[in-house]
């Protein structure tokens, strides 16, 4: 079935209506790299949304910038590193995880905030969500409309950006969206600390932040791992925690943290490149396997790190203190299982697969199922943004 | 302000309501004399008030689900209250609404250093969560300046803000966890002590909702460790214009400081009558800009502020040397409000927002509305973030003032939204700013929103004639009308 192709709002309104005048169904597609994440679609067609494209307005000193979902993430990175600010929830790319960066597939803004992605700094700054001020879209019931504004503080009316935020496409087609920037920090390094166990290593990072150094990011490779990215301290895991900020504060920072907790030192270049490695997931990429991921409390991490199976091959690091956890191996479906329970016995998180190699997905739900009234709540808010069921439907849970 | 049609029936009924109520909750936890409903008959926007049906007072989680599910079952209206300390009258009662008090809710469940976060009733205060863990070294960011009163299911409810917020967010970027009660009574959990929602964010569309979703029964909130030091800079300008750049260029600088506030010179004189914290008289602009974070840090980031607003033409600059300084520098910004409050009978607190680089543009307009008016207005800004509070001075007992001061108020608003802002940075819409979202908001961007709320609350129970102009009943908002066959692009693909 042919594509349909918009490439400005009132075309992506068209497509809808023309979509719901027909009673069926539409895969929303910019660059594409995220369809590994949620169910596999089956619509009648893919809308083409690549075209809404570019960076409308860009006022760094009003820490704002508006631009269209469309817009590649090469070009949005170089028009913040040209005013030496970021986006704080340091979004990362999963293209290297999945091959496409090799062929110079970059993913889009809009994916990065339909699919709420954040990396390290996610920890201490926010999340994509956090990040999202406004945004003008066409809803699956082929109507304008906007939510938010262009500007930082703003409470008018319900939030719906932070609805649209992690919503993969399911309830409205963006097009312009406008995000908070912030200014990047002049300096980083990390301190590496070499721990016994995992637990260890959870609680070093507690400790670090219980005190006033700011810590920014907290990683935990094993040892295996932290050999292979040429960090290896010698101890079974390595607590790995950056700071950032002017180079006055992060040395004397980091000098404080060294004198508490020991470890070693790693000078800025090593530690960008490292924590890019971590944010893209790339030690778990070595080859391919299903890789998924797991959000809890970061107290709660050893427990679920304790209640896999040791026969299981599986390579696991964890990120945000312990509260992001990444596990890959080459059939997942026992471990998906086991993560899955483990969650739910803590009442706080939930275990994601993020990408499968031998159609995993289709044994086990992508998403953490939904119960009862959430499932029924959930299925009434879809409703209320696209009746019909008309963009990437079942993308999340059945008919969401 | 025209409040929905109270329902007579409802009304007729009230006194088998309240024994009906009295059945669900302990009978001393419903308040239905006259007289001790008065306690109750308005929030922080007191030139509202109205006896609510019936105040109820429940004592569990459990109880709030009953008298909910009750209500639902009975079609009964029901306006959720915290500490009454909204300035937008977001729990304004309605006469034929039970007012649902959370004030007992009033215990921190669980101080959780592990995870860093706080687990505590929606009736606890704001400044009591960071009482409780402050002799750990944490602390609670989001700080309205209610906070020694507001609550934190209250502070969820507006997603309140405060003078931090431009380096450390509003309530919605500080809250990891909340336990609600729907309409139906149904008790749900969004969030947890994890960070990411794993589906729809709808602990994210619950903040800032005003209490027309559901009702917040707990909260799990983020806490940080306080910063090592804080100092703060005291800047005076002879023009507000350079004032507003000095700020811009600060943060182009690369420096987000943990505040930054603005006063014009009739704020800066009514603050300095009142606590005198050696302000510069006169000054038309006072910045006061606090860096915080470790020593070495601030201390530098301070000289470079310093050198940045010299050059953007600052007429008085002092440094805080000491605690006590800084918090002088505090003291006439803090008090400001009360400060306007004695020389004026009245004033109205307004609160838009706008894009920073407007801020002189806003000033003039400010300037020749309150001419056009014949009344006074004083401003503070949180102006890092370009939430602007102007206050208009009126006289109540004089016919007409109270009028024209709402008239000055709406007409800063529209033109907050004209200059690419919004109607309310952090006080909510309520009833105050009801009927003026259609200026910010389309037909479609309104019906949107509240068809979200038909998904939480089909009936209009709860809360309802706040933040909407229109009452649009679901049934009408959900009906989707398709043109079948027109196709108005003949030239776009199909299939």
């Amino acid at each position: 079935m042919a594509d349909l192709i918009a490439t400005t709002l009132a075309e992506v309104k068209e497509a809808v209506d023309t979509t719901l005048a027909a009673n069926r169904t539409l895969e929303v597609r910019s660059a594409g790299t995220k369809r590994h994440l949620g169910r596999r679609l089956s619509a009648d067609s893919v809308l083409d949304v690549s075209g809404l494209s570019g960076i409308i307005d860009y006022q760094p000193e009003e820490l704002v910038m508006t631009l269209r979902a469309g817009t590649s993430m090469g070009d949005v990175e170089a028009a913040l590193a040209d005013a030496r600010q970021m986006l704080a929830f340091e979004p990362p790319s999963m293209t290297r995880v999945t091959g496409e960066a090799s062929r110079g597939v970059r993913g889009t803004i809009g994916g990065v905030v339909a699919a709420n992605l954040s990396g390290p700094r996610r920890l201490t700054a926010g999340a994509a969500r956090d990040y999202m001020l406004g945004f003008e879209a066409v809803s699956g019931r082929g109507e304008l409309f906007k939510s938010g504004g262009q500007v930082m503080k703003n409470v008018t009316g319900y939030d719906l950006s932070k609805l649209i935020c992690g919503s993969y496409g399911t309830l409205a087609v963006m097009d312009q969206i406008t995000l908070k920037t912030l200014p990047a920090p002049e300096t980083s390094q990390s301190l590496l600390v070499a721990c016994p166990d995992f637990a260890a290593a959870v609680r070093v990072i507690a400790e670090i932040f219980a005190t006033p150094h700011e810590p920014g990011a907290a990683a935990i490779l094993p040892q295996v791992i932290a050999g292979e990215e040429g960090v290896d301290t010698g101890g079974a895991f390595t607590a790995i925690i950056r700071l950032e900020g002017i180079a006055a504060s992060v040395s004397d920072r980091i000098t404080n943290l060294q004198a508490m907790a020991g470890g070693d030192i790693l000078p800025m270049e090593k530690s960008v490149t490292l924590w890019q490695q971590i944010r893209d997931v790339q030690p778990l990429a070595k080859k391919p396997l299903d890789l998924w991921k797991v959000s809890c409390a970061p107290g709660d991490a050893p427990k679920i790190v304790d209640a896999l199976d040791p026969n299981m091959d599986v390579r696991m690091i964890a990120d945000w203190a312990g509260g992001l956890l990444w596990f890959a191996a080459s059939r997942s479906d026992a471990l998906g299982r086991r993560l899955r329970e483990t969650v739910a016995s803590l009442e706080s998180g939930f275990a994601m697969l993020v990408l499968d190699v031998a159609a995993t997905r289709e044994k086990i739900p992508p998403f953490q199922p939904l119960k009862g009234p959430m499932f029924a709540l959930h299925r009434r808010v879809k409703s209320a943004f696209d009746p019909r069921g008309v963009l990437n439907v079942g993308r999340m849970h059945d008919g969401i | 302000m025209l409040m929905p049609e109270p329902d007579q029936q409802v009304i007729d009924r009230r006194d088998q309501i309240c024994r009906t109520l009295r059945s669900i909750v302990p009978a001393d936890c419903v308040i239905d004399s006259t007289e001790s409903m008065r306690a109750f008959d308005a929030d922080g926007l007191s030139a509202y008030r109205q006896l609510p049906l019936a105040v109820v007072l429940p004592e569990t989680v459990a109880q709030i689900a009953a008298v909910m599910k009750w209500c639902h079952q009975n079609e009964i209206k029901i306006v959720p209250r915290g500490a009454g300390t909204s300035l937008s009258g977001g729990a304004l009662p309605l006469a034929d609404a039970v007012l649902l008090g959370l004030g007992k809710f009033n215990r921190i469940l669980e101080i959780d250093y592990d995870n860093r976060c706080v687990v505590a009733q929606p009736g606890v205060t704001n400044l009591a969560i960071t009482h409780a863990v402050q002799a750990d070294g944490f602390y609670y960011a989001p700080d309205p300046s209610s906070q020694i009163a507001c609550s934190v299911g209250g502070n969820v409810a507006e997603n309140s803000g405060g003078v931090h917020c431009l380096k450390y967010g509003l309530t919605t970027n500080n809250l990891l966890g909340i336990e609600i009660v729907t309409m139906e009574g149904e008790i749900l959990r969004f969030g947890g002590k994890h960070l990411d929602a794993g589906d729809y964010d709808l602990m994210g569309i619950m903040t800032g909702s005003e209490g027309l979703l559901g009702v917040v029964s707990e909260v799990t909130l983020r806490v940080l460790q306080k910063p090592a030091t804080a100092r703060a800079l005291l800047v005076g300008f002879d023009d507000t214009g350079a004032a507003g750049t000095a700020v811009g260029d600060v943060i182009a600088a690369g420096i987000i400081p943990a505040g930054m506030e603005m006063m014009d010179g009739l704020a800066i004189n009514a603050a300095e009558d009142f606590v005198n914290a050696g302000y510069p008289r006169e000054a038309a602009a006072l910045l006061i800009i606090e860096l915080d974070g470790p020593a070495v840090e601030v201390d530098a980031l301070i000289e470079r502020v310093e050198g940045i607003v010299r050059k953007a033409g600052a007429t008085s600059v002092r440094v805080s040397q000491s605690e006590e300084e800084r918090n002088l520098f505090w003291a006439g910004r803090k008090s400001a409000f009360p400060a306007v409050g004695r020389i004026s009978p009245d004033y109205l607190c307004m609160d838009g927002t706008i894009p920073r680089r407007r801020l002189p543009d806003m000033m003039r307009r400010m300037a020749s509305l309150s001419q056009q008016y014949g009344l006074r207005v004083a401003n503070v800004f949180h102006a890092g973030d370009g939430n602007l509070h102007p206050l208009i001075l009126f006289d109540a007992n004089v016919a007409g003032e109270l009028e024209r001061a709402e008239d000055f108020g709406a007409d800063i608003l529209r033109s907050c939204v004209e200059m690419g802002g919004v109607l309310t940075g952090e006080h909510g819409v309520g009833v105050e700013k009801r009927d003026l979202m259609t200026i910010q908001f389309t037909e479609d961007d309104l019906k949107q929103q509240q068809r979200l709320k038909c998904a939480f609350d089909p009936g209009h129970l709860l809360n309802p004639g706040k933040v909407f102009p229109h009452l649009h009943r679901c049934a009408e908002l959900g009906r989707l009308h398709v043109h079948k066959g027109k196709l108005p692009h003949p030239d776009l693909p199909r299939f």
